[in-house]
């Protein structure tokens, strides 16, 4: 029901509530306006804590973050120099070449010693 | 680096919320600011007593700003009233308890509060609260109003005075809307047979 559906004595009725509060004496608006801002008071407590709370929660987990990242991508760019050789050895062997060597081995030595009496 | 930058924002995500909160306390004191009166009002008329109403308003804002004191300026005046409306309801069904405890060595006082000839229509008048002054027609609506059961109390002055919707009313009083209907029809029968007692 909106206003201008309002019988006349109902809407006489409102227009006698809202003056009924606009003659309430000082000492009760004075407790309402105490009530009122002990209420908001309570909210600035919650506001602050949570914010502080909030704020070294997140400086935690930032520094928690911070040390797993820095564990797990730290080995992957440190250069080992044990690797670096291991990493030349691969490299060595992988070498169609020298593969050849290692497995005739026995026939580059006997070459090696066949060789000055091919020469003569 | 990740540290740094969270380390960094930090302060400033700590002065935003501060600031948003700052806002939204405003926002809060200007609401409570604009229903204290009313709010007292509808609690004087469950409890005839200004202290123990002012107490109601204040558990009422204390209530609302923890509760609801967060959510979006749109939702606040049916929240509000739903919690003093629970702080009324409350202190009824204390008030009830001691009533059953305290009513043997009463019984019989309540008997002078009532006066058998204010209750007396007078046919001859054309309507309610017509022809009285500001002073008494006041007066005679406050006796109405605090003679109306609690409910229909409730959902006259939600939705007649503060304006509330079927459905607000309904949310405010934790009901369907069907007995918001229902209350308020009732609410509307026996405040004009009280006021035309007052003619």
């Amino acid at each position: 029901m909106n206003t201008s559906q309002k019988e006349p004595w109902i809407e006489r009725a409102v227009t006698l509530l809202d003056k009924s509060t606009e003659s309430l004496d000082a000492a009760t608006l004075s407790r309402l306006n105490r009530a009122r801002q002990a209420a908001l008071a309570q909210r600035h407590v919650a506001w602050r804590g949570w914010v502080i709370g909030s704020g070294f929660a997140g400086a935690a987990l930032a520094l928690l973050i911070a040390l797993g990242i820095g564990h797990r991508v730290a080995p992957q760019h440190m250069l080992n120099p044990a690797a670096v050789e291991q990493g030349a050895d691969a490299d060595a062997l992988a070498t169609d070449d020298n593969l050849d060597l290692y497995e005739n081995l026995d026939f580059y030595v006997w070459l090696d010693a066949e060789q000055p009496n091919g020469n003569d | 680096m990740l540290a740094d930058s969270c380390s960094m924002s930090s302060p400033e995500r700590m002065s935003a919320a501060i600031a948003t909160s700052s806002d939204s306390t405003h926002a809060i004191e200007r609401f409570l600011r604009e229903v204290e009166r009313r709010a007292l009002r509808m609690a004087e008329f469950a409890t005839a007593n200004r202290d123990e109403a002012l107490d109601l308003v204040q558990d009422a804002m204390f209530g609302f700003v923890r509760h609801y004191g967060a959510r979006t300026p749109g939702e606040w005046s049916p929240l509000f009233w739903r919690v003093l409306d629970s702080r009324i309801n409350d202190w009824h069904r204390r008030r009830n308890v001691r009533g059953r405890w305290l009513g043997w060595f009463e019984r019989g006082d309540s008997a002078d509060d009532e006066d058998p000839i204010a209750a007396v229509a007078d046919p001859g008048e054309p309507g309610p609260l017509a022809r009285l002054a500001d002073g008494e027609a006041t007066a005679a609506l406050d006796v109405a109003l605090r003679a109306l059961p609690l409910r229909q109390r409730q959902a006259f002055l939600l939705r007649m005075w503060e304006g509330l919707d079927v459905a607000a009313t309904a949310a405010a009083m934790r009901c369907s809307e069907g007995s918001v209907k229902t209350h308020l029809s009732r609410a509307l029968t026996n405040l004009r047979s009280h006021l035309e007692a007052h003619r």
